[in-house]
C-alpha cells in the first residue's frame, strides 16, 4: 500500500471550464479533463472500473465537476451489456457487440461516480436509423468496440429502439453520434478545449485531439443548460459534503492494510449504492440523498454499514488503492482490446455481470444482516435489494478478497476460452487416444447435468469462466435413449491436480448454470476397448453356416419380406424396441417431474 | 464475424437434416456395409459411428449417416421404419430415425447464445436446493444405467428365446427334409390316400 499516497499524483489536469454551481458556488463544472494521459470530454463513452469485477461498466459522461473539497466527480449515463438485461431481452442481438442505453426513470439510469473510477475510453457507435443520428459508416461500426441503437427503460424495464429527446437530462444530440466523432480511432464525441489540447495533446496512447470543434455557438446553449441544471447541482453538492465522512474512512483504511483489502472487495458496492442512489439522486430529491447518507453515517459502526457507506466516496477508496488497480486494469483493458482486434471475436472477456440487479433477482439474495438497505428500498425496486445485499455477502470474511474463482453470488457471463493452444490440438492425436491418456493420468473429468444442447466449445467456455482453467472438452453424443435432462461432456484438464480441484470445488460448492442446473463433475470410468463381441439379436443357424445363401444374407443388407420367419422375429424386435421407447419416455418424464419439483424450491422465481 | 458463426450453424443444421441416425447396429457393421446398404436410397456422404465410452459394452452401436440430400434421408427413414431392415445379420432389424443436433459431437455453438454461470455461496439458501439437484442428477444417471441394463437383459433374453425357437424350427424342417428324403412321406401319403404330387419342398430359413 506504499504507493497509495502516490495515486493522487496520477496525471490529471482539468480542461475547459464550464460553469459554476452548488449552494456555495464552489462547484466547478468542466467540459474536459486529462487523466492518466488520456483526454476526456463531456459525452465521451468510458469504461468505469468496479472493484472486484473483471469487466468494467460502460457509460457516457454527462457531467463533470469538482466539488468544493476538490473531489472530482463525473455523472455517468449507463449502458447495459446484453447479459445484464438478458431477462428482458427477447429479440436477437442486432450486432454481436450490441449494448443498450439506459433510459427512462429509475435505478441504473445514471449516477455520480468519482472521476478516478474511469479507466479508459470506449468507442461506442450509435447505429440507430433515427434521422437525428448522424449515420456511421461501415468502417466506423467495424472500429467500434460497441454499438447501440436500442434503449433499456430502467423504470419500465422494456427495450425499445426509440430514443427520447432527453435521457437523464442529456439532449439526444449528445447521445447520438456526434458529427466529427465518426472517425476511425477517435473516441471523442466532443471536442476538447484546445488549450488543454495543446498542452496535453499527445496522450500516451498517441491520440490526437480534434480541436476547436467547440465553437461559441455551441457553447451558449451549453451554458444555458448549465443554468437549468443548477438545482441538480446543488444536490450534487450534498454528497460532496458527505465526502468528508468518507475521508475518515479513507484514512482509516489506508492505515490498515487488511482493512484496505477489505475495501477492495467492497468497493464494488460503492458503485452499487451509487446507482441505487440514483433513485433519489437523479430523480432529484437531494433531501433524500442527504438523509440516506445520514443514515449511513449511523450505520458506519458496523461493518456492513461501512461497506455501503463507502458509497459516495466510492472510489476515494479506489483512488487510494487505485493506482495499482488502475494500472493492472488498464493492462487488462488493453489486452481485451488487443485480442478483440486480433481475432475479431466479440469483445467479451472475463466479465462479471455487473448489474446483478437484473440477473440476480432470480435468486434473491436477501441477507438477514442487512435490515437497513433492504428495508429502505424493497418497496420500490426489488433489484436494488439485491444490489445492496450482495455487498454484505461479499464482505463475509469467509470470502477471501482476492480469490477470483469464488465470485460469490455474482452471475458471471460465460466468456470464451482463449483459443491459443486449441489450434495446435487439432489434427494431432485423435480424441479417443487423448482421452485414454488423460484417463490414465487422472486428468479426465466427466461433467453431468449440462444442457444437452451445449456444444463442446460451450463447455470449455463454462470451465474457463468458472475456474479460469483451459481444458479440452467433448460432449458425449446423445443417442436415441439418452437423457434429455442431463447432457454429459468429457473434459481433459492440463494436470491431474486441476482435474481434482475442479471436482472438489464442484462437489463442495455449487456452480449454477443457466436454467438452475448445478454442474456435476466426477471421474468417469470409460471403456475404450473397441472390441465389442456381444451383440444380442443376430442368430446364426449352425447347419446353414457354410451355405452360400446364408453368408450372403449376413454380409448384405436387405429388407425382410413379410412371409418369413425372419420377418416374424424382426417383428418381435420391433415390438421390444417400441416398449423400450415407452419405458424410456416414462422414465425421463418421471425424472423431469422430479427435477421440476426440486427446482421449485429455489427461492424467488 | 457473427454472421460467419451463423452461417456455420446454418450449415450444421442442414447437415443434421440430411442425416439419419441408425441404431441397433451389430459390431460387424462397418462403414462400407452402411454405404452399400443405403446407397440404393441415395448417396451416402459420410458415416460416423457414435463412440460409446460410458454405457455397457454390449450396447448395440449407433451411427450417423449423412446423405447427400434431405429427401434421401427421409426416404431411408421411412423405408427402414416400414420394413425391418437387416444389416450384417438377422433377425434383429436396424432402426433409423432423424438425427438431432445433440447427437453430433462436433456441433458448433449456437450463435448469439450467451451463457451465465455463478457460484452459489454456501450460505445461500438455494445452495441446499442445488445440492439436492446434484444428488438428483446422480440418481437419475443411475436410474438410466439400470434401465439400460434392464433393456439389454431383455434383449438378450429375446435373442436367446428366438435362438431356441429357431433351433426348434430348424429341427422341424430338418425332420421334414429327412422324411421327404427317405420316402416316409410318400409312404404315409399312400397309406392315407393323400396326394402330394406337387413338390412342396422344405422351406428354408427365409
Amino acid at each position: 500500500m506504499a504507493e497509495v499516497g502516490g495515486t493522487e499524483d496520477l496525471e490529471f489536469k482539468w480542461g475547459k471550464k464550464k460553469g459554476i454551481g452548488g449552494r456555495k458556488k464552489d462547484v466547478q463544472f468542466y467540459e474536459s479533463f486529462t487523466y492518466d494521459g488520456v483526454d476526456y470530454a463531456l459525452y465521451d463513452n468510458v469504461y468505469l472500473y468496479m472493484e472486484g469485477e473483471p469487466l468494467p461498466h460502460l457509460g457516457k459522461l454527462i457531467k463533470i465537476w469538482e466539488t468544493g473539497d476538490k473531489s472530482k466527480k463525473v455523472k455517468v449515463l449507463w449502458f447495459f451489456r446484453p447479459e445484464e438485461i438478458s431477462n428482458y431481452l427477447v429479440d436477437e442481438l442486432a450486432h454481436p457487440n450490441e449494448i443498450f442505453l439506459a433510459s427512462g426513470d429509475g435505478v441504473g439510469l445514471a449516477n455520480v461516480n468519482p472521476l478516478e473510477a474511469i479507466v479508459g475510453k470506449c468507442n461506442v457507435i450509435c447505429i440507430s436509423k433515427d434521422s437525428r443520428n448522424p449515420q456511421p459508416s461501415d468502417g466506423d461500426i467495424q472500429m467500434a468496440e460497441f454499438v447501440f441503437y436500442r434503449t433499456f427503460d430502467v423504470g419500465l424495464r422494456t427495450i425499445s429502439d426509440k430514443i427520447d429527446e432527453k435521457i437523464a437530462g442529456t439532449e439526444v444530440k449528445f447521445i447520438f453520434n456526434l458529427p466529427g466523432s465518426l472517425k476511425p480511432s477517435s473516441v471523442h464525441n466532443f471536442s476538447v478545449d484546445d488549450k488543454n489540447a495543446s498542452e496535453k495533446a499527445i496522450g500516451t496512447n498517441g491520440r490526437v485531439i480534434l480541436s476547436k470543434l467547440n465553437t461559441s455557438e455551441d457553447q451558449i446553449p451549453e451554458e444555458d443548460r448549465q443554468e437549468e441544471q443548477k438545482p441538480v447541482v446543488a444536490e450534487n453538492l450534498a454528497p460532496s459534503e458527505l465526502q468528508e465522512n468518507g475521508f475518515n474512512y479513507k484514512t482509516a483504511s489506508s492505515f490498515k492494510v487488511e482493512e484496505n483489502s477489505d475495501l477492495k472487495v467492497s468497493s464494488v458496492k460503492p458503485n452499487v449504492s451509487q446507482r441505487e442512489k440514483l433513485v433519489s439522486g437523479v430523480v432529484t430529491e437531494s433531501g433524500g440523498l442527504a438523509k440516506r447518507n445520514d443514515r449511513q453515517e449511523n450505520t458506519s459502526g458496523d461493518k456492513t454499514g461501512f461497506s455501503r457507506n463507502v458509497k459516495e466516496n466510492a472510489n476515494s477508496s479506489a483512488e487510494k488503492i487505485g493506482h495499482v488497480n488502475q494500472v493492472k486494469f488498464d493492462e487488462k483493458l488493453k489486452s481485451v482490446k488487443d485480442t478483440s482486434e486480433l481475432d475479431e471475436r466479440p469483445h467479451k472477456k472475463a466479465k462479471l455481470d455487473s448489474s446483478v440487479k437484473v440477473s440476480n433477482d432470480k435468486e434473491s439474495l436477501r441477507r438477514p444482516t442487512d435490515p437497513r438497505g433492504t428495508a429502505k428500498n424493497s418497496s420500490n425496486k426489488p433489484k436494488i435489494e439485491d444490489k445492496l445485499t450482495k455487498p454484505t455477502n461479499c464482505k463475509t470474511p469467509a470470502m477471501p478478497p482476492n480469490d477470483g474463482k469464488r465470485t460469490g453470488d455474482k452471475v458471471v457471463a460465460v466468456t470464451r476460452m482463449p483459443v491459443s493452444d486449441r489450434s495446435s490440438w487439432f489434427g494431432e492425436i485423435p480424441w479417443e487416444e487423448r482421452m485414454q491418456d488423460a484417463h490414465e493420468q487422472g486428468k479426465l473429468v466427466l461433467f453431468q447435468n449440462l444442457d444437452p444442447t451445449y456444444s463442446s466449445a460451450d463447455v470449455e467456455d463454462i470451465v474457463w469462466t468458472a475456474f479460469k482453467k483451459t481444458c479440452r472438452a467433448k460432449v458425449v453424443q446423445q443417442t436415441a435413449c439418452s437423457s434429455p435432462h442431463s447432457g454429459q461432456a468429457f473434459t481433459i484438464f492440463d494436470t491431474r491436480e486441476v482435474a481434482e480441484e475442479v471436482i472438489t470445488k464442484l462437489d463442495k460448492g455449487c456452480l449454477l448454470l443457466p436454467n438452475q442446473r448445478p454442474l456435476v463433475a466426477s471421474i468417469p470410468n470409460p471403456c475404450f476397448s473397441r472390441k465389442q463381441s456381444m451383440f444380442a439379436g443376430h442368430l446364426i443357424v449352425d447347419k446353414l453356416k457354410s451355405q452360400r445363401e446364408m453368408k450372403e444374407a449376413v454380409s448384405t443388407s436387405h429388407c425382410s419380406q413379410p412371409n418369413t420367419l425372419e420377418y416374424d422375429m424382426a417383428m418381435e424386435w420391433c415390438l421390444m424396441a417400441e416398449t423400450s421407447n415407452v419405458f424410456w419416455k416414462k422414465l425421463y418424464e418421471q425424472q423431469g417431474k422430479e427435477i421440476k419439483r426440486v427446482k421449485g424450491n429455489f427461492k424467488s422465481k | 464475424m457473427g454472421s460467419a458463426e451463423q452461417d456455420e450453424y446454418a450449415a450444421f443444421n442442414e447437415k443434421v437434416r440430411r442425416t439419419v441416425f441408425l441404431d441397433n447396429l451389430s459390431p460387424l457393421v462397418t462403414e462400407s456395409v452402411v454405404r452399400t446398404a443405403l446407397d440404393q436410397y441415395g448417396t451416402v456422404k459420410s458415416v460416423e459411428f457414435i463412440p460409446n465410452y460410458l454405457e455397457p459394452r454390449n450396447m448395440p452401436r449407433c451411427a450417423l449417416v449423412e446423405m447427400e440430400k434431405q429427401k434421401q434421408a427421409e426416404v431411408v427413414i421411412s423405408t427402414l421404419s416400414e420394413l425391418p431392415f437387416m444389416m450384417s445379420g438377422m433377425p434383429r432389424p436396424v432402426r433409423a430415425c432423424a438425427a438431432v443436433p445433440e447427437m453430433f459431437g462436433d456441433r458448433p455453438r449456437k450463435p448469439g447464445r450467451q451463457l451465465h454461470v455463478h457460484w452459489l455461496a454456501p450460505s445461500d439458501p438455494n445452495a441446499e436446493v442445488a445440492n439436492k439437484l446434484k444428488k438428483l442428477v446422480k440418481k437419475h444417471a443411475t436410474e438410466t444405467a439400470v434401465m439400460l441394463k434392464h433393456q439389454l437383459e431383455k434383449e438378450e433374453k429375446l435373442a436367446k428365446q428366438q435362438g431356441e425357437t429357431l433351433k426348434a424350427n430348424c429341427k422341424k424342417y430338418e425332420m421334414i427334409d429327412t422324411l421327404m428324403a427317405d420316402g416316409t412321406v410318400r409312404r404315409l401319403a399312400r397309406r392315407y390316400n393323400l396326394r402330394i404330387s406337387d413338390d412342396s419342398g422344405p422351406s428354408t430359413f427365409h
